[in-house]
């Protein structure tokens, strides 16, 4: 609710916000006057297909690498997969031909490819012909690429977040809700990089979510199969990694069947990794290829320029030239692990102290708390750990999004800078168009920033969005009227790394003090609470 | 607050139009790009003679002028685009510009809709009806996907419309004279602007003893100052060419009446339920011919209307239809729609506007060579009256809209398209269904059983006829469209008995 800001009178702010958030933001005054207009059975419809639509529609523009040979891009990388997949027997997915995009993502994304590829042998063998296909780019191509992913996203992606608004013990209003569902549905930048840009997120992402709605129904050896499904779709799923061994291990801890638990949750996570491993496992050499193929070591601390500490760092100190990457390597680790430590510990030790059969307030509080400890855990990677790309910032948001009714502003914010930090690597994929669409969109059915008619939003917030707003038009402005000098032609994708990761730091020490001070803060949840308790 | 929801709106179907700027677009396309190219290039008086491409300058000289002023941003924006000699231009430049001419000019439909709402005091009814209204799946199909400019002309048939209204009948006449010379297909309804403008506005009454009284020399006074208007409009459009003794050479580009009955699809009017009769008894004759035994078939005929050609269509076994009969039929349809204002003692624009809707209604189900896309002029003011409706005219808007727009899905005909206008067109019912009201119930609610089995039954002909291969149907190639023609046609039909009833006899 948006009531967090103003911890007086929560009751009294409720009140104040049912009239007062009805006018400012445009998505909730569409789903009230949804709810006015008594057809309320029409809302999830509309948004799901209003989320088909737009997906569909970013599907139309460029994607990474269109028209651009020899090697193309990350589009041309997935259909090679499914090429040499279908075409292959397991022993040699990864090992075949890797200068061309060998497979270098963990075995649950061979098997996808391999299933989308058997399908798109069905339909024309010529997408996948093994070699002969490379670069192929042709019409009805593209329509197959695009609908797999668009498939694969309604069917994992959609649905949990769908039930995820509504595994809330403690139930939410209506409106907040359905705001809630469309705005995870149609957040621009999973949309852009899967639909647009080409790649399978939405399927990881998918999965986590996944976990967390069977964390909230306490479904634990569920949540961690989900998880190793994520993990096993794409490492980056590692992010997370602290925060869920954390959550889980504290709820061993839990009274009665704690140590059962624990079992079952080993047993689980060594059978999902056994089945997924299962064509390789009889072979060191395979599971060692395999590995050194997911984690590419060698390819340095990070790509491009991303809006990360250690790229904004390199723009005074060059680390790369200061250090070998072992020691970058260890240095990152260090990084990471110091950053992401107090968020999970403060995680394991809260969900440990409630372990069992809590309140439903506090239920709802114990899985608020493990989205936190997934967004700093992730951001902490994200920020600190070695070998990261832009469209990284996807893990972070993910859990973010989740928590989109509690953050109202702090979420939008970070949306938007994240959307903001893609847009070099979306403009070189010809996004430019829905980019822009998508951003506008954003800012303005989600009032981002903060509309000057809000009340609820400390007026620093207001001022700090209206400011960093201002400056990232500023610079897209720039960008596009003013040549960069030529001493320094990277100066605009430099700029807004460094803005960015500026932007995103301030975002993670936020979001871990948001993560420490709430079960100390009084909530909507909270209060209805002590009130069912008095009664 | 109301302007900021508006405009929020309008920035989401802007955001959405710009979006689909890749997609499929039709020939249209190529033929708006030549007459921006000759416009741009020509003088006046090669306008109407150019045909170095086949996409040939056919509509009113209005309309040439605002290709020209287009043309001349288009120089501006990419001077391949205004070459009368690159024919098939469409680099991704040249397609954005011409979308972005139909996204902005569609504001003229945006600001005649504000007004429309702004004269029904804001009501959250007439609210919903504008905002369905600017977001048809008319416009984004056949403007934003396919390409034309029917936002733009459709939102100065409502600015008329809406004068009308306001009871500046002069003023409402003067727009549709201008209509008219943007684009000449606005004649359909021109009945129902004749009548209502000679009975409302030129006739004057004077009050005398307690009876009104014809005032016959303010009434002359009064036609007298409507047609100075509208044939000055006339002049203004047409003048140039008269006196370059053009004349001739318009009529035969504006009215080529060398086409068939039926367009390659039927529109779903009575003569697709005619040509599919037909093509039944063809069927019949060759599964059972000793029931049918005096049946001549034609056999020249049977490959023709089906083929995809846009040439006579011809039948196999019932009588062939000459161009006058149509035109008489038409007029007959048109009775109705006149006969509403003639009845009534107090024409209110109410009753205008319903006259308009079954004017274009009768030319839609029974004129020559009646386009698809044509259901947008019946739709259009349809949807007007949607701000106060009946329960019955409420009910027959819905059935009409979800067929006759379902009835223009062959027109978006690939893959990457199927989605899109499955989507729209879904999302759009679901609103209007549920948002749409009268009594105080939703149009779902009020809909009888068989309504809402008409309408679902949307969904198997689009399973049959857009997911199953057309290889499935054999040699009966023309199954699939034919079903989608029928279909649509007997919601078509079947709301213009209801409207009728409604309009004439109820409200």
């Amino acid at each position: 609710m948006a009531t967090k800001t103003r911890p007086k009178g929560a009751a009294r702010a409720a009140g104040r916000a049912s009239t007062a958030v009805k006018d400012v933001v445009p998505l909730n005054a569409w789903f009230r006057f949804l709810e006015a207009q008594d057809a309320q059975k029409v809302a999830l419809p509309v948004t799901l297909l209003l989320a088909v639509l737009v997906r569909w529609c970013v599907a139309l523009h460029g994607y990474s690498g269109q028209g651009k040979p020899p090697m193309y891009g990350d589009y041309e990388a997935q259909r090679h997969w499914m090429e040499i997949t279908t075409h292959l027997p397991p022993s040699q997915w990864y090992f075949y031909d890797l200068g061309y995009w060998g497979l270098d993502y963990p075995p649950l994304t061979a098997f996808q490819s391999w299933v989308c590829g058997f399908v798109a042998n069905l339909i024309d063998p010529e997408w996948v012909a093994l070699d002969t296909s490379r670069g192929i780019e042709s019409h009805s191509s593209k329509l197959f690429m695009r609908a797999s992913v668009l498939v694969l996203d309604l069917a994992i992606f959609v649905p949990a977040v769908v039930l995820f608004f509504r595994s809330r013990r403690v139930p939410t209003s209506w409106v907040v809700r359905q705001v809630s569902t469309f705005s995870v549905l149609l957040q621009p930048c999973l949309l852009l990089i899967d639909h647009g840009h080409f790649q399978y997120n939405s399927v990881m992402l998918g999965f986590l979510v996944w976990a967390v709605v069977f964390a909230a129904s306490d479904s634990y050896v569920s949540m961690a199969v989900a998880f190793c499904c994520a993990l096993m779709f794409k490492q980056m799923a590692l992010y997370y990694a602290p925060a869920v061994f954390f959550f889980l291990l504290a709820k061993c801890f839990q009274s009665s069947h704690g140590f059962i638990l624990f079992i079952k949750l080993g047993l689980a996570v060594s059978i999902t990794f056994g089945v997924m491993l299962l064509p390789w496992i009889q072979s060191p050499d395979q599971l060692m290829q395999i590995l050194t193929r997911v984690f590419p070591v060698a390819r340095g601390l990070y790509e491009d320029k991303v809006a990360n500490i250690w790229c904004a760092v390199n723009v005074i100190v060059k680390l790369r030239s200061i250090y070998g990457i072992d020691d970058l390597l260890r240095l990152a680790t260090a990084a990471t692990a110091l950053a992401f430590a107090p968020s999970c510990v403060h995680l394991f030790v809260v969900v440990k102290r409630h372990a069992g059969k809590p309140l439903p307030a506090v239920r709802d509080n114990i899985i608020r708390l493990l989205n936190y400890g997934l967004l700093n855990s992730s951001l902490a990677f994200f920020l600190l750990s070695f070998q990261v790309h832009e469209k990284s910032i996807l893990l972070p948001l993910a859990p973010a999004l989740l928590l989109i009714d509690d953050e109202p502003w702090a979420v939008n914010w970070f949306v938007q800078t994240s959307l903001f930090s893609m847009y070099p690597l979306l403009f070189k994929d010809g996004l430019a168009i829905p980019y822009a669409v998508l951003a506008v969109g954003w800012s303005v059915l989600r009032s981002c920033p903060v509309c000057p008619a809000d009340k609820q939003t400390p007026r620093v917030v207001f001022a700090m969005q209206w400011l960093t707003t201002l400056a990232m038009v500023a610079l897209h402005a720039a960008d596009a009227l003013i040549p960069p000098p030529t001493s320094l032609p990277d100066i605009y994708v430099v700029l807004n790394a460094v803005f960015s990761c500026a932007m995103f730091t301030m975002f993670f020490l936020y979001f871990n003090y948001r993560q420490f001070t709430l079960l100390s803060r009084p909530s909507a949840d909270q209060t209805l609470a002590s009130k069912l308790k008095a009664e | 607050m109301a302007g900021a929801a508006e405009l929020v709106l309008l920035g989401v179907g802007i955001g959405i139009k710009l979006l689909l700027a890749p997609s499929y677009h039709s020939t249209d396309f190529e033929v708006h790009r030549n007459w921006l190219a000759l416009t741009h290039s020509l003088p006046v008086s090669q306008w109407y003679y150019e045909d170095r491409s086949e996409w040939t300058l056919d509509y009113p000289p209005f309309f040439a002028w605002f290709e020209w002023t287009l043309s001349q941003l288009a120089r501006w924006w990419d001077a391949l685009i205004v070459d009368v000699d690159n024919l098939g231009y469409a680099a991704p430049s040249c397609v954005m510009f011409q979308r972005l001419t139909v996204i902005v000019s569609e504001l003229v439909l945006f600001m005649a809709l504000q007004r429309f709402v702004k004269i029904n005091s804001h009501s959250t009814q007439a609210q919903v009806a504008a905002a369905l209204g600017f977001f048809s799946p008319g416009f984004l199909f056949v403007d934003h996907i396919h390409f034309q400019y029917n936002g733009f002309l459709f939102g100065m048939l409502v600015y008329s419309l809406v004068l009308a209204y306001e009871g500046r009948d002069l003023l409402s006449g003067i727009m549709f004279a201008v209509l008219l010379c943007f684009k000449h297909i606005f004649m359909y309804i021109a009945p129902a602007y004749f009548v209502y403008l000679l009975l409302n506005y030129c006739l004057v009454y004077t009050r005398q003893q307690n009876a009104d009284r014809l005032n016959l020399g303010a009434s002359i006074l009064r036609l007298l100052q409507l047609g100075v208007y509208v044939l000055a409009v006339f002049g203004i459009a047409f003048g140039p060419f008269a006196a370059m003794g053009q004349i001739p050479q318009l009529l035969l580009r504006l009215f080529p009446f060398k086409r068939g009955l039926c367009h390659a699809y039927w529109a779903p009017n009575f003569w697709a339920l005619y040509s599919f009769v037909d093509r039944m008894l063809i069927v019949g004759s060759r599964i059972a011919p000793n029931l049918l035994p005096n049946l001549r078939v034609n056999a020249a005929a049977i490959a023709s209307t089906t083929r995809g050609l846009v040439g006579d269509s011809a039948f196999a076994v019932l009588p062939d239809i000459a161009p006058l009969p149509t035109f008489v039929l038409t007029l007959v349809a048109q009775i109705p729609a006149c006969a509403i204002l003639l009845s009534s003692n107090r024409r209110s624009p109410t009753r205008f506007v319903q006259s308009v809707v079954l004017c274009a209604y009768a030319s839609f189900l029974f004129g020559w060579h009646v386009h698809e896309k044509a259901i947008i002029l019946v739709l259009a003011p349809l949807g007007l009256l949607m701000a106060a409706p009946t329960r019955l005219a409420l009910r027959m808007f819905v059935v009409l809209a979800v067929s006759g727009y379902y009835s223009l899905f062959p027109l978006l005909f690939g893959m990457q398209e199927l989605l899109l206008k499955t989507a729209i067109l879904l999302i759009w019912s679901l609103c209007a269904l549920s948002l749409l009201k009268a009594d105080g119930e939703s149009a779902w609610k009020c809909l009888s059983a068989l309504e809402k089995l008409y309408i679902a039954g949307h969904i198997p002909l689009f399973v049959l006829t857009e997911l199953v291969p057309a290889g499935a149907f054999g040699h009966l190639q023309f199954l699939p469209l034919a079903l989608v023609s029928v279909y649509t046609a007997i919601g078509v039909l079947y709301s213009w008995c209801g409207l009728i009833l409604d309009f004439l006899f109820l409200s």
